[in-house]
């Protein structure tokens, strides 16, 4: 082994190559901010407000693509970010997610004709589940609705639909405002997420209830502590301001290192919601709007999402369409299988006997689970078969062939 | 206001035509029916007005080609009073230099006016027609009733008629008949006819009405769509006493069997809740309660202004926002002292259908002045002198002249007040050049312009028909797509005016269709 004696490094010479030295820790924020004279939506690659304090985090320059945003796909290692996120905790940039705000008189009703189940029993500073259907019946998108006050809600959604939004609120007395800009978000998650939140003073942490969200302050700056997320297990979601943002991560991130708490990228997200069976929008199917065929958008009842739709009750959109699904069943639903393949493998399409009967949409290796697991949709007709499916594996250099899988309970992992 | 009694079994909005049909049929079936009508009379676009005292003349609609004899039997109109004074009304191409041509070209003589022109022309006519009659044969079952919704059993629920004479039709015929259908009326005419005039008559009776130029694709389809109308009724014509006696007798009929009609009454509000209606709000607050309400005012009025976008989905809500219905129509009515006259008339000229369209480019000219808010330099024209055959209209020897002039702006470059003059005398000089002494005959006149006709016929935008008939807007199509049957998504809430299927005109099947709609739903649950 070589030492390498750093302090001989000729020191003068690194200042010449590097233009950050002598800038402090992290080059100047003003670098990344859009020019004045820049057109709304000329720029295709965007930055999160914690795009800096994210950066300094990641050891291997991965990063990712949401709603146009990038974000760090790996920090470290994907053994490492997924055993911090289901043995201690994990944080991760969310900020690319839609938020709207939806105020005023008619707020609640309007929500009503917008969503496929009735706002009315939801109190302030709860969260419910939201669905937006097209009138053919197909999600548009779906995410997360919190009452902030009696007319002021805060829909965050996977992706954008401001128009649909706008046209959805003509006869209403109600604002929609697309507030994505204002508002950062970090999703902390993992079994001692709640002692986190405890150790940087947000002690409010514990008595929420799933759902719920609380007003806190961290340093004195306003923070919204949500008990929501994807992952499963114990998980909290916190919206700041975006100036506020970088700071509250630094702060969860010092105070978590005594418990293991890790910067986790999209890729390792991605792998525990799928082990807690979650299919999302843009990725297991499109939305409404843009899939090419209705193929491959998905109905709340093809997603095994039946009670997110209460057909009796106040017109909303997609219910004319929705209550003739429920009436004839669907046309294709998502399952969950388990495959017995190595990690590394391709797995496209489901069978039955000869017969292509789905499409694999997702899949990953279940560190936790040891075998790979996948969503796939598959056509109802062919669900009556209990048993007999097989998966098409492709894997490098073996080349392709068929493994039998089983149909799946979701979630895959347990959680108490 | 105090009235006793304000609880009805069925509301009807709007005393045109339609509506009156619609509630002569309710009240036949014994609901206890009101009318609310707007404005200070009944008829709505088919009522008969005053030009000065003495002389009278159907204000709006001054022709009636498809009425059919079932609503006319049904609701005993002959007994309250409909009389027509014609239903014979040939259509007359009038030409400059007096070789005008007759369609449809019945006999060998009509044949004769359009081979003056174009000696190929009477054998084209013979096929033209011909193909017409087995095209209208296919699309026609579509309008014998509420048309099928679309659906993925639509197949299924096609008429049985349609789908036995779409394979009668022959493989050389059904690759005609699907070329047909998406054409423009030009296409199809320049490559049947050689003679202008009969190809400017046939193009301006494809566009009128509708805001296209026969250049504009679809128009072939609206040709073939009028045609197909025209066979449900009973020859073209007008009743003694113009277009305001067939609504007169209409409402007789309703009233004999217990329906009110109300004046004065426009609703301000369709009240719904948990998804049913319950009544309407008038504008002085007024309030008439009954779980079934039919509205023959226009569909976006009906489904945005008075009941409210949030009452449906979105995207539905954004269809019926996107009903075209542009007025490009004015009306002239003139009083003269005597006929005008013109040369080679006989009395099946005159008491013709006179249309003033030399040419397709002179139709086109007109449609493209309309689009831009322009008027045309020579106007195109539908002409009616509805007193050759019902002579009480204007004093002994003297006359109206009924005039409907097409592809004309609603906002007119520089303002209606500035440009009404100076329109009228074009038209009026237009006419000059087929009757010369025309204008020394007039005694007095009147002009509506498309937002006059708004305004004083109470039709929303000034569009005759409550929306545009093209194809995209017909049929299952019609006033939006999935609203095809009448019915909206507020229970017990149904449309009945022209902007629902089979459309606009004196047909009174849009009035009828829904009232069968909505009997039959009673029935049923
Ligand atoms: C200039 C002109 C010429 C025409 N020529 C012909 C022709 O020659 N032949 C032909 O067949 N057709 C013709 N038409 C078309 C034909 O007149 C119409 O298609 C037909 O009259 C429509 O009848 P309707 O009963 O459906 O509607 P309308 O006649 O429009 O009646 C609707 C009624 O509802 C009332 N209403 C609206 N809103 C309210 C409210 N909020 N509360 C209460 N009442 C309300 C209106 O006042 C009106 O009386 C012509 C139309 C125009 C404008």
């Amino acid at each position: 082994m070589t030492e390498i004696n750093l302090d001989d490094k000729d020191e003068t010479e690194i200042v010449q190559l590097s233009p950050l030295d002598g800038m402090g820790t992290a080059p100047d924020p003003a670098w990344f901010e859009q020019p004045a004279n820049e057109l709304p939506f000329e720029r295709y690659v965007l930055t999160t407000p914690l795009h800096l304090v994210a950066a300094t985090e990641s050891r291997t320059n991965q990063w990712t693509e949401w709603n146009g945003y990038t974000l760090a796909n790996v920090y470290t290692t994907v053994e490492q970010e997924y055993d911090a996120l289901r043995t201690r905790a994990a944080l991760s940039d969310i900020s690319p997610l839609v938020k709207y705000r939806i105020s005023g008189k008619d707020a609640a009703i309007y929500l009503d004709r917008l969503l496929t189940q009735s706002v009315a029993g939801v109190a302030v500073n709860q969260v419910a589940r939201a669905v937006l259907c097209a009138g053919d019946g197909c999600i548009v998108t779906e995410g997360l609705l919190f009452r902030l006050g009696e007319t002021d809600f805060r829909l965050v959604v996977r992706s954008p639909h401001l128009d649909w939004m706008l046209d959805s609120a003509e006869d209403f007395e109600v604002g929609v405002e697309d507030v994505s800009g204002t508002i950062a978000a970090m999703s902390l998650c993992g079994p001692l997420a709640e002692a986190v939140l405890e150790a940087v003073g947000i002690e409010q942490a514990n008595s929420l209830e799933k759902a719920q969200a609380v007003w806190v302050e961290l340093g004195g700056m306003p923070v919204y502590v949500s008990r929501t997320g994807m992952m499963g297990g114990s998980e909290f979601e916190l919206w700041a301001d975006p100036d506020d943002a970088p700071i509250v991560w630094r702060r969860l991130l010092d105070a978590g290192r005594t418990f293991g708490l890790l910067p986790v990228g999209m890729a390792v997200r991605n792998v525990a919601r799928l082990e807690n069976g979650i299919a999302l929008e843009g990725i297991d199917y499109q939305s409404g709007f843009s899939a090419p065929d209705l193929s491959t958008a998905c109905s709340p009842f093809d997603l095994g999402q039946g009670d997110r739709v209460s057909l009796e009750r106040s017109l909303f959109n997609g219910q004319k369409a929705l209550t003739a699904i429920a009436k004839r069943g669907s046309r294709h639903a998502m399952k969950g299988i388990e495959v017995d393949a190595s990690p590394g493998v391709r797995i496209e399409a489901i069978f039955v006997g000869d017969r292509k009967v789905g499409r694999v949409t997702s899949h990953a290796w279940s560190p936790r689970l040891q075998h790979h697991i996948a969503l796939a949709l598959i056509e109802t007709d062919a669900l009556g078969a209990s048993s007999g499916f097989t998966v098409e594996v492709n894997e490098e250099g073996e080349g392709c062939k068929r493994l039998a899988v089983k149909l799946e309970k979701r979630p895959f992992l347990e959680f108490s | 206001m105090s009235e006793d009694a304000l609880q009805y079994d069925a509301i009807v909005i709007g005393a045109g035509h339609n509506g009156l049909v619609t509630a002569g049929y309710l009240a036949r079936a014994g609901k206890k029916v009101v009318v609310l009508e707007a404005s200070s009379a009944i008829g709505g676009a088919a009522r008969t007005g005053e030009i000065s005292p003495d002389y009278q003349v159907s204000t709006g609609a001054h022709l009636i080609s498809c009425l059919p004899k079932k609503v006319e039997r049904d609701l005993k109109l002959a007994k309250h009073g409909l009389v027509w004074a014609t239903r014979d009304v040939a259509t007359v191409a009038l030409d400059q230099g007096g070789k005008h041509v007759i369609i449809p070209a019945g006999g060998k003589k009509d044949i004769a006016t359009l081979t003056a022109h174009a000696t190929r022309d009477g054998d084209a006519w013979r096929r033209f027609d011909a193909q017409m009659k087995k095209f209208i044969s296919v699309i026609g079952p579509f309008l014998e009733g509420p048309v099928p919704e679309m659906g993925p059993d639509l197949p299924g629920r096609v008429p049985v008629t349609t789908a036995l004479r779409l394979e009668k039709l022959g493989p050389r015929d059904l690759r005609a008949f699907l070329r047909f259908m998406p054409s423009s009326i030009a296409r199809i005419l320049d490559a049947t006819f050689e003679g202008d005039l009969v190809k400017g008559a046939l193009a301006l009776d494809a566009t009128l009405g509708h805001h296209s130029g026969p250049k504009t694709p679809g128009t072939a389809f609206s040709f073939l769509y009028k045609r197909a109308l025209e066979t449900l009724g009973q020859g073209t014509g007008y009743p003694a006493g113009g277009a305001g006696a067939l609504s007169d007798a209409l409402a007789a009929s309703a009233e004999s069997t217990g329906a009110r009609i109300r004046l004065d009454s426009p609703v301000a509000q369709i009240i719904a809740g948990a998804g049913k209606v319950s009544g309407v709000r008038l504008e002085d607050g007024t309030v008439f309660e009954a779980p079934l309400v039919m509205s023959s005012a226009d569909p976006k009025t009906t489904c945005l202004d008075l009941l409210g976008a949030r009452h449906f989905e979105a995207p539905m809500a954004k269809h019926i926002g996107r009903i075209r219905s542009q007025g490009s129509a004015a009306k002239i009515n003139l009083a003269l002292e005597g006929l005008p006259t013109f040369e080679n008339f006989t009395d099946r000229e005159y008491g013709g259908r006179l249309l003033i369209a030399p040419d397709m480019a002179t139709v086109e000219r007109s449609f493209i002045a309309a689009k831009r808010n322009e008027l045309t330099l020579d106007p195109v024209m539908e002409m009616v002198i509805p007193s050759y055959h019902d002579p009480r209209l204007a004093p002994m020897g003297h006359h109206v002249l009924s005039i409907v002039v097409p592809n004309v702006p609603f906002d007119v470059e520089g303002g209606w007040d500035a440009r009404r003059d100076e329109f009228v005398k074009r038209v009026i000089d237009t006419i000059a050049l087929y009757a010369p002494d025309v204008s020394n005959k007039i005694i007095a006149g009147e002009i509506l312009t498309p937002p006059e006709i708004e305004e004083k016929l109470g039709l929303k935008g000034g569009h005759w028909h409550q929306g545009d008939m093209s194809f995209d807007q017909l049929l299952a199509f019609r006033p939006a797509p999935g609203m095809a049957n009448y019915a909206t998504p507020v229970e017990g809430l149904y449309l009945c005016g022209a902007g629902t299927h089979p459309g606009g005109g004196l047909t009174g099947l849009p009035g009828k269709y829904a009232a069968d709609t909505a009997l039959l739903k009673e029935k049923i649950s």
